[in-house]
């Protein structure tokens, strides 16, 4: 594997776990703010 | 000693020295593990803490039976410990333990080197931990843990308090963890096999975790959509399984049992794949009907994604519904019955002889096939509208997942244990913890049957006065029972994990004149050495044995 497709494939999962993180912490963020 | 621990070519390299056979150490060992070893390991240990956080919650659900009235838990928390109980036992303990198994043994049994992605089996197993610590503690959270029960049905689910937000996103990490882990072990099956080893050759386990691979990937992106169309009718306004928006709660329940059904074939065929393995080598026999085995457990995988309705004959369905789902259902038996004919007809004139991992195989068979006739009568939808969440299904399954599934890895862990530990496991300590779990077991359970022959509810911490007998027996079993498994580890586990024992051979099962346990796990010495089949050995006719290794020419 390149630098260059490692470098990718990091892009990659940084954005899939950013999307699962906002989710979670969205949640729960709106719980607390919305109440339920 | 097998050829194949030889470090090869390595040899010439001088300056590397042995270091193919040194394993890293301390934390990072487990950490950073590729090894499939290794992650078997950490997934067996894994399986095992669930299974005693699990049974904790068994206990505490058998403790409040025991007799009428509510005595220690409100209902709302025995709601909590009945749901916690089923998936942490379904998504913690049997389909981690499992892996488990695929991970030690599948590329020692087809003479690979590893894991196909060995990076990705080590990310499968710690997605796993946060998952389980999400589940566990969302005991602790505002309105305690999902009490919607294990099937997480809607409206229940959409009426719960956050922890269930914390169960969805468990099962998702789970659900990722699963399919990457079946990703991995179907390439490695299909790629990585030796020269010789045809798939029609292959051992039964690795041919059954083939077929479980495959139904996993096709059943956990269901449950995927599932809990996600859940989220979002919690959180983001849909209506999926809500009336009032136009939705409807029993499309949920197809949608789950689309997953459900395949599900409780993941967690069966590997242990059929184990019981497979074990009856041949205690009755000194080849398996009979090596060929039919194969079909009968894809055939039990095909017939697996139509049968998912007979879970739902109350929810109200047409006559023709009703009937083709019972008749999809019933015609499962066959496959089934053809596998456990099969396992008989190789006992049959064989050499028998009955070390612990042979009582686990006899009794698994026997208490299976109780579960599985308890499984017939549920099939039929005249019947099954009477006993429809009753104890009598309660008494069904755990007869097919715990005698079936949990048996089996018990079967397994007696049967491969030398291999992996390099030390015999005590066999009159096995021998107590395989009749102490049969009795409890049967102590347990079979009085289920008669307490929803009689109309007792499941998922209440209460009953009338005329339960309270047989109620009290399963409780007593069930205690025994739990403290079997903990016998188990104490004085089974520990002591070989602590290479407390005599030396295991190379091959454990084997008569002096060579009959026995066949395969490639047996051509490496005992404990398997941290590299197995660096070098993709040469295989003998029927890819039992090990003729040569195919070594790089300077070697010789």
């Amino acid at each position: 594997m390149t630098p260059e497709q490692k470098k990718q494939n990091l892009r990659t999962a940084l954005i899939l776990a950013s999307i699962a993180a906002m989710f979670f912490v969205g949640i729960f963020v709106k719980i607390v703010l919305l109440g339920h | 000693m097998s050829a194949v621990l030889d470090p090869h070519g390595h040899a010439s390299h001088d300056e590397h020295g042995d270091h193919h056979d040194h394993a890293p150490t301390g934390w990072r060992r487990w950490v950073y593990a590729t090894n499939h070893k290794d992650i078997g390991t950490l997934y067996l240990l894994f399986s095992f803490s669930m299974l005693m956080i699990g049974g904790l919650l068994a206990m505490l659900i058998r403790a409040e039976l025991f007799e009428p009235g509510l005595q220690l838990v409100n209902p709302e928390l025995f709601n909590q410990l009945t749901t916690m109980h089923g998936l942490i036992m379904v998504f913690g303990a049997i389909m981690p333990g499992f892996v488990g198994f695929a991970n030690w043994m599948v590329p020692l049994q087809i003479g690979a080197a590893d894991m196909a992605f060995a990076r990705m089996n080590n990310f499968s197993f710690w997605l796993l931990i946060p998952a389980a610590l999400m589940l566990v503690l969302s005991f602790f959270m505002p309105g305690g843990a999902p009490a919607a029960g294990w099937t997480i049905y809607a409206p229940l689910t959409l009426q719960m308090g956050p922890s269930m937000d914390m169960a969805i996103f468990a099962l998702h990490i789970m659900g990722a963890s699963s399919i990457m882990g079946s990703i991995n072990i179907i390439v490695t099956i299909l790629n990585m096999r030796a020269p010789g080893m045809t798939l029609m050759k292959m051992p039964m386990f690795s041919w059954t975790w083939l077929i479980t691979a495959y139904l996993l990937i096709a059943v956990m992106p269901v449950l995927a959509g599932a809990i996600t169309m859940t989220l979002t009718d919690r959180h983001f306004g849909t209506t999926f399984f809500n009336p009032a928006g136009g939705g409807d709660p029993v499309m949920f329940q197809h949608i789950f049992w689309f997953f459900g059904h395949p599900e409780v074939y993941i967690m069966i065929l590997p242990a059929f794949g184990i019981i497979s393995q074990v009856v041949p080598a205690f009755s000194r026999k080849r398996l009979f009907g090596y060929a039919s085995m194969v079909y009968a457990t894809s055939s039990i995988a095909i017939l697996s994604f139509i049968v998912w309705a007979h879970h739902m004959f109350t929810t109200g369905m047409p006559v023709t519904g009703q009937l083709f789902f019972m008749y999809a259902t019933m015609l499962i038996a066959v496959p089934t019955a053809v596998k456990i004919f099969n396992w008989i007809a190789t006992m049959w004139q064989g050499s028998m002889t009955f070390e612990t991992p042979m009582l686990f195989a006899v009794g698994f068979i026997f208490v299976f096939t109780m579960g599985g006739f308890t499984g017939l009568i549920l099939a039929m939808a005249p019947i099954d509208l009477l006993l429809q969440d009753t104890y009598y299904v309660v008494a069904h399954f755990h007869y097919v997942l715990v005698a079936g599934s949990l048996y089996a890895m018990f079967a397994g862990f007696y049967y491969w244990s030398p291999k992996w530990t390099g030390v015999m496991y005590n066999e009159t300590r096995g021998k107590i913890h395989f009749w102490s779990s049969l009795i409890s077991f049967n102590l347990t359970f079979f009085p289920m049957h008669f307490l929803g022959l009689a109309g007792m509810p499941r998922r209440y911490a209460d009953y009338p006065m005329q339960f309270a007998d047989f109620n009290m027996v399963a409780s007593i079993g069930a205690f025994w029972f739990g403290l079997s498994q903990v016998y188990f580890f104490f004085w089974v586990v520990l002591p070989v994990l602590r290479g407390q024992g005599a030396k295991a051979p190379q091959r454990p099962w084997n008569d002096p004149d060579g009959k026995g346990a066949e395969g490639l796990e047996w051509e490496v010495p005992s404990p398997a050495p941290f590299h197995t089949f660096e070098v993709p050995p040469r295989l003998n006719a029927t890819a039992t044995k090990i003729l040569d290794t195919q070594v790089s020419p300077q070697h010789h």
